[in-house]
């Protein structure tokens, strides 16, 4: 495989990889936080609305992800590649990271407020404050993919 | 990770010991619960509780059978956290027999048959006739609880028992909220508030019938080792 192929490659990869990445991660995420959810569910006899809606938090990073990707998504050229890689697996890995440490922080959050209902708003604070990150992560993807061709 | 979170939600809150009036998850129940943990863990566990729970010593077990058994569990677990909550928890056990047996005449530790498991057993030998086996820096409970038995206060020495393990358990419990420590550290509190909360039973009868059955335990058993939480 010549270098511009290899480049091509590459450049595919990041366009592609935030969204790969953000749906494993949501996954996982989802996955951690929905067990919790279920787990609150046998002990409880009501409210399981609301642990259920939490237990879906970590999906937003899946969205950014192909927010990133429709972006990203270009011709891609010897030019362009890098960037592309560079700003597509950065960003990926972010929001697969962030997915992940966010349904943990939602599964603590729901064993937290079915013991102590009222602290409900103020356990899912964690989870905002890492969906933060993931936001920096998702805005300044967006402004350095103005600056490739 | 993922195996044990919905177990460890599925689980109530147990809150604080003396205060409970009951258990807030039935033992049927609980058990229903932990059938959710893959058979390598129901194994460990078992191995745990035969260790570390009451409920748990068949009467025919001698003291040697037990210390063989608790050294092939420290030989086998490599689990930092769940070796220093046995181990804690066999101490505490430990240095109790040595205060009955040392609460019932006997003048010198003794010289040939094991009693006693851990690292302070050679320890508490050589300081068999201080109060508190020259412990209180590592133990500073070992004063009071020897004073209590010699007081033959027999409730107030069970009570302080299940307060060091309660603030034993709590603290190597920090930082462990969805794994296997975290459900043996549920078992642990929740055996304990099982536990007082039948010895607290309805005041002033429960705890008089309570002292009674613990002195004449300790009058009919002669290997006592086996007999402390």
């Amino acid at each position: 495989m010549k270098g511009h192929e290899y480049l091509s490659v590459l450049g595919w990869l990041g366009i592609y990889l935030p969204v790969a990445l953000g749906a494993i991660g949501a996954s996982i995420g989802c996955t951690l936080a929905g067990q919790a959810a279920i787990g609150a569910m046998m002990e409880l006899e009501g409210g399981y609305g609301r642990y259920v809606g939490l237990s879906a938090l970590p999906s937003s990073m899946s969205i950014y992800g192909i927010v990133v990707m429709f972006i990203l998504n270009r011709p891609v050229t010897v030019e362009n590649a890098g960037g592309l890689f560079g700003i597509g697996v950065g960003a990926g890995l972010t929001f697969m990271l962030c997915a992940i440490y966010q349904g943990i922080c939602c599964a603590s959050a729901i064993a937290a407020s079915k013991a102590k209902p009222e602290i409900f708003g103020l356990s899912l604070a964690p989870a905002a404050i890492v969906e933060g990150f993931a936001v920096f992560a998702f805005v300044f993807a967006l402004v350095t993919a103005g600056g490739l061709n | 990770m993922t195996q044990y979170i919905t177990l460890i939600a599925s689980l109530p809150p147990l809150g604080q010991l003396f205060e409970a009036k009951q258990t807030p998850i039935s033992q049927l129940k609980l058990e229903s619960r932990l059938k959710m943990l893959s058979p390598k863990d129901s194994i460990l566990l078992n191995q745990i509780a035969s260790l570390i729970a009451w409920s748990q010593q068949p009467m025919e077990r001698s003291d040697a059978q037990f210390i063989a058994e608790a050294k092939q569990f420290f030989k086998e677990v490599k689990n930092p956290t769940l070796r220093k909550i046995v181990e804690y928890r066999l101490t505490l056990r430990t240095i109790v027999a040595a205060l009955r047996r040392r609460h019932r005449g006997e003048r010198n530790p003794p010289a040939v048959q094991p009693w006693g498991v851990g690292r302070w057993v050679n320890y508490i030998e050589r300081h068999w006739a201080e109060p508190g086996f020259h412990l209180e820096v590592i133990f500073p409970w070992v004063l009071e609880a020897n004073h209590l038995l010699n007081a033959n206060e027999s409730v107030a020495f069970e009570r302080l028992q299940f307060e060091v393990n309660w603030k034993m358990i709590e603290r190597l419990g920090a930082g462990h909220y969805f794994d296997f420590e975290a459900v043996v550290i549920y078992l642990m509190r929740w055996s304990m508030v099982d536990r007082w909360t039948r010895y607290d039973g309805s005041g002033e009868l429960a705890v008089e019938r309570f002292r009674k059955l613990v002195d004449e335990g300790m009058g009919q058993f002669t290997d006592l080792f086996a007999q402390n939480s």
